[in-house]
């Protein structure tokens, strides 16, 4: 008998491991009233100051969770999935609104509680009532002037022969057809499988100077690679380790259209402590606060009161000095041709 | 009666084996099924699963791209399992001809680059190997060549990223099995009048081939799969079946051929593994 009682006791004992993981949900509803202590955001790593994150928590006495995504579609993938079981905030970007709001996948932002969104600029707001823009990033051409063989000015540049296993890159097939679309004189965003088609050969050309995918400040201050095509931000870091040795030069583009994206954070469905969300978003935008975070994290920020807040090494930034700034084209949802991109995109990236 | 036998066997047996049967079941059969079940239904156009019973992922397998990813991946696991094997079985014979102390501490050896994560082991690869880095300087500096060579993203890196990656998996078996070696064999075989030579082909090798078909298979099949190191040391310009699978359920998102994929892959594991205990029992009846 002792035998069968400890036997079962150690059953139990197991069993428990299992249990472990049920987790009460009473406990959400009521704390509505109370400020909630703990916000959970999924956002990309090395993208907000570790400082500011414990500063946020030291005001509020309240713990964030950061986690991170690899890619965008990671955010899409929670987004879609009931995100606001787990999360306070997720990032995502521009391009995924039109069917973030169309798929009620996200709330609405009560702007009453967050003043300081007024600093962003007006024309960089894409989805107004439901995200707040947090840094931007153009993806264009920096290249070594002493050690590319080619001077480039335009995407057309990039495919010549000279350059092989040169350029560094973004990956990405939102990301590269784009570029090989408007070198053919195409919409950035076209849906018509004969462009993208042609895009797909242009891309193979390319494919062939591409020395590695990912990784452009690293490759350009190495050696390893004379040219990539990368976000600003990147661009900056790397001309900020050459310093006074920096031979990096912005490509110097005369008529193609540079891609602009944002990264921005919305509320999933559901979300759990949005009190605390929204002051977040709010502490965020302060121009001082992102300001600072522009120091550590250089990249272009829709913040004008911010930039105007910003260090003067921030606001000189070489990796932020080019004058066609204007001539942009956003990533825009393409719908079911997104098949299409994909595809073409898994064979250029196995075909040898 | 029968309540007697209930008490005395089945319940120790399912307090012992219950918690990690559930586990299995929980952790790896159901996973296991519903890859299963996905690699037959179709994609939608966001990236969801379709449940609409679908062989499309499976026709797409045969398209002479993914075909090639896998010769490819094949072709790579195998060389990187022949190099594990002969740098690691004269190690392992090396080690267990050391007395106890010195083994276990060459045992260490092997051990303590395993204390630093993987990641970051091949970042340093990079390091060392990019074109400015300490190899190149040396090379340079030495006079061997003019320029940098450039070692950073190509398959000979990615080789040896996998090797130094794989080789404790091949060293431990293979160092185990000719540890257990009885040294009786050994000595008659050379009371008979056997070569060095002639003993280690004829009673070493097989002996030992128990250790070093467990070596294979623990090699092979994480090499199979393995996606980390091609991103890393390949640049994302090598690609082998583990990062084609990723990315399907990653960035690309078709998640049924991602399943179809994976089904590929537990196949091939399958098949070696079934090899594998043929090939075990065979020896062990041998050398009882």
């Amino acid at each position: 008998m002792k035998k069968l009682i400890s036997m079962l006791l150690s059953l139990v004992l197991v069993m428990g491991l299992f249990t472990g993981c049920g987790t009460d949900t009473s406990s959400v509803e009521s704390g509505n009233a109370e400020p909630s202590t703990e916000l959970n955001i999924y956002m990309w790593q090395q993208y907000i100051s570790d400082d500011l994150i414990a500063e946020f928590e030291e005001e509020n006495n309240a713990k964030v969770n950061l986690s991170y995504m690899s890619d965008n579609a990671d955010a899409i993938t929670k987004l879609t999935a009931g995100g606001g079981q787990e999360y306070d905030l997720i990032m995502t970007c521009d391009a995924y609104m039109e069917s973030l709001v169309e798929g009620e996948y996200i709330e609405k932002i009560n702007f009453e509680n967050i003043p300081n969104a007024s600093n962003i600029n007006e024309s960089y707001w894409t989805a107004k009532e439901y995200c707040v823009p947090y840094l931007m990033n153009y993806i264009y051409v920096v290249y070594n002037k002493d050690t590319s063989p080619v001077e480039i000015k335009s995407y057309n540049d990039l495919i010549n022969p000279a350059l092989k296993g040169q350029i560094a890159t973004i990956d990405g097939a939102r990301n590269l057809f784009p570029i090989a679309l408007v070198a053919l004189g195409y919409d950035p965003n076209s849906t018509n499988e004969n462009e993208i088609a042609e895009a797909y050969e242009w891309l193979v050309k390319y494919n062939e100077n591409v020395v590695a995918y990912g990784n452009a400040e690293q490759n350009l201050t190495n050696g390893t690679a004379s040219v990539a095509f990368t976000y600003d931000g990147n661009a900056s870091w790397a001309m900020a380790e050459l310093g006074e040795k920096n031979n990096l030069v912005i490509a110097d583009f005369e008529e193609d259209s540079v891609q602009l994206g944002f990264d921005l954070y919305v509320i999933p469905k559901g979300a759990k402590h949005v009190d605390l969300a929204e002051k977040f978003l709010n502490y965020i935008t302060d121009p001082q606060v992102m300001a600072e975070n522009l120091v550590e994290y250089p990249y272009s920020c829709p913040n004008d009161a911010a930039v105007e807040a910003a260090s003067d090494a921030y606001k000189n930034d070489p990796a932020r000095d080019f004058d066609y700034k204007e001539n942009v084209f956003f990533q825009k949802d393409v719908g079911e041709a997104i098949t299409i991109y994909n595809d073409y995109y898994q064979k250029l990236k196995v075909g040898e | 009666m029968k309540k007697d036998t209930f008490k005395r066997n089945t319940l120790p047996a399912l307090a012992m084996a219950g918690p990690v049967s559930l586990w299995m079941i929980l952790f790896v059969t159901l996973p296991m099924l519903y890859i299963i079940y996905i690699s037959f239904m179709s994609r939608g156009v966001f990236g969801d699963v379709v449940y609409e019973f679908s062989l499309e992922s499976y026709e797409t397998l045969l398209d002479s791209t993914y075909f090639k990813v896998i010769v490819k991946s094949l072709r790579a696991a195998f060389l990187t399992t022949v190099l594990c094997i002969f740098i690691g079985y004269p190690f392992a014979y090396y080690i267990a001809k050391k007395p106890k102390e010195v083994a276990s501490k060459l045992i260490m050896l092997i051990m303590i680059p395993f204390w630093t994560n993987s990641l970051m082991r091949l970042n340093s690869w990079l390091l060392l190997f990019q074109t400015s880095g300490p190899v190149n300087n040396f090379l340079q500096s030495a006079g061997f060549i003019d320029a940098p060579m450039s070692f950073v993203y190509t398959d000979g890196l990615v080789m040896l990223g996998m090797i130094t990656n794989m080789l404790p998996f091949a060293v431990l078996p293979m160092y185990s099995s000719i540890e257990k070696l009885s040294k009786s064999f050994l000595e008659a075989s050379a009371d008979l009048g056997a070569t060095r030579r002639t003993t280690f082909f004829n009673i070493t090798l097989p002996l030992t081939f128990p250790g070093i078909f467990s070596s294979i298979i623990l090699v092979f099949i994480p090499s199979l799969g393995i996606y980390t190191v091609t991103d890393m040391l390949g640049g994302g310009k090598v690609l082998y079946i583990g990062n084609i699978i990723k990315n399907q359920f990653g960035a690309i998102r078709n998640w049924p051929l991602g399943a179809a994929l994976s089904v590929l892959l537990i196949v091939i594991t399958g098949l070696l593994i079934f090899i594998y205990t043929r090939f075990a029992k065979i020896e062990d009846m041998e050398v009882v």
